[in-house]
């Protein structure tokens, strides 16, 4: 017999192991164990410009509005997961969220601001407050395909491309809280995109529902990529497509119009 | 889809690879060595390795892969079969 291969797993086991709390702690426990809200506390804060510092609070207020709806979601979403597998992985979720939300209001205070709540309701952007609500309403009507579709899969592929894209020019400790986040973000999208895409394979009728949502969502998530680029300081065109190009595939992949 | 017993019982003549650690560090430390991370468009993958689609990772095998091959993507819980297009492996996720 050879050597242990996780490629070698039937598709049963692949599940049941990658959905499981066990996994997610030992997996977690790889790139936060050491760290202090997020980045490794040797880092020291650079010194911003006053037009730096102002467009850091925004998008970081901005994130904390994404992640505080996806908290919200995710816990919502728990009552009404069709399996027990996937309440699991929806409260490892729920951890994560709570996590990214802490850590960006931790570094919104860093930053100087000293009502970080106030600030962000103050600097939000308006698709994204569209898009929390209508997440939000579908949470409510407990309408699984859905609320996985708008957060797992256009949420989430929203923020990891966003913050993927962020960290390369972010300033060290900015750059260390964003690294951590997409990995989480990695296990987020990466279920909602094979939820979905098993979910439409048995239930092919499900994706004219989802078509509509799909048209209807866009145009705020594309909004609001548009407006973080500009936030970002990266307004040209082709910076602001690879942005978005990420999630567009993800639309494709499960075979929505875009 | 290619059938993993064929390894087992020695008929697979492919070349195979001891896998090491590579600093990856978003999955339990027995399946590390199983990924790493991409370097970007500039990265040249091994007869091993493909790119999950999904959320950008390099995927390892112990052996040379092939089309019609099955892997794990497991920072994003995906299940993708190896293809050929345009001479290139890649990978496809598979709902």
């Amino acid at each position: 017999m050879g050597e242990f291969d996780p490629h070698n797993l039937s598709e049963e086991d692949f599940h049941a192991e990658v959905h499981s709390f066990q996994f997610w702690l030992e997996a977690v426990e790889g790139y936060l164990s050491g760290t202090d809200f997020g980045f490794e506390p040797t880092l020291t804060d650079q010194t911003f410009s006053a037009r730096e510092l102002n467009f850091l609070i925004t998008t970081i207020c901005n994130y904390c509005i994404a992640e505080k709806t996806a908290l919200e979601a995710s816990s919502g979403m728990i009552r009404f997961a069709p399996d027990p597998e996937s309440a699991i992985f929806l409260s490892t979720q729920v951890v994560d969220e709570g996590r990214h939300l802490e850590v960006f209001v931790h570094r919104l205070k860093m930053l100087g601001v000293i009502d970080p709540w106030s600030e962000i309701k103050a600097r939000a952007n308006q698709s994204l407050l569209k898009f929390k609500d209508r997440l939000l309403e579908l949470v409510d009507q407990q309408d699984w395909e859905a609320a996985i579709f708008a957060q797992n899969v256009i949420l989430e592929a929203m923020e990891f491309t966003v913050f993927q894209s962020q960290q390369p020019t972010a300033d060290p400790i900015t750059r260390s809280i964003l690294a951590s986040i997409v990995k989480d973000e990695r296990r987020h999208m990466g279920f909602g995109e094979n939820d979905l895409g098993r979910k439409l394979v048995q239930a092919p009728h499900t994706r004219r529902r989802l078509d509509q949502i799909s048209k209807e969502l866009n145009p705020l998530v594309l909004a609001t990529f548009t407006e973080t680029a500009s936030e970002l300081g990266i307004l040209h065109e082709d910076r602001e497509l690879a942005i978005s190009a990420n999630y567009l595939a993800t639309i494709k992949r499960l075979g929505f119009a875009v | 889809m290619n059938d993993p017993l064929e390894v087992i019982a020695g008929r697979d003549q492919r070349k195979r690879y001891t896998l090491g650690e590579t600093g990856f560090n978003e999955v339990p430390k027995k399946y590390r060595k199983f990924y790493r991370k991409w370097s970007g468009q500039n990265d040249k993958l091994a007869p091993n390795e493909v790119l999950c689609p999904v959320c950008l990772v390099v995927i390892r095998s112990a052996r040379e892969l092939r089309p019609g091959d099955r892997v794990y993507c497991m920072p994003c819980m995906s299940r993708l079969v190896v293809a050929m297009e345009d001479g290139m492996l890649l990978a496809k996720v598979v709902y």
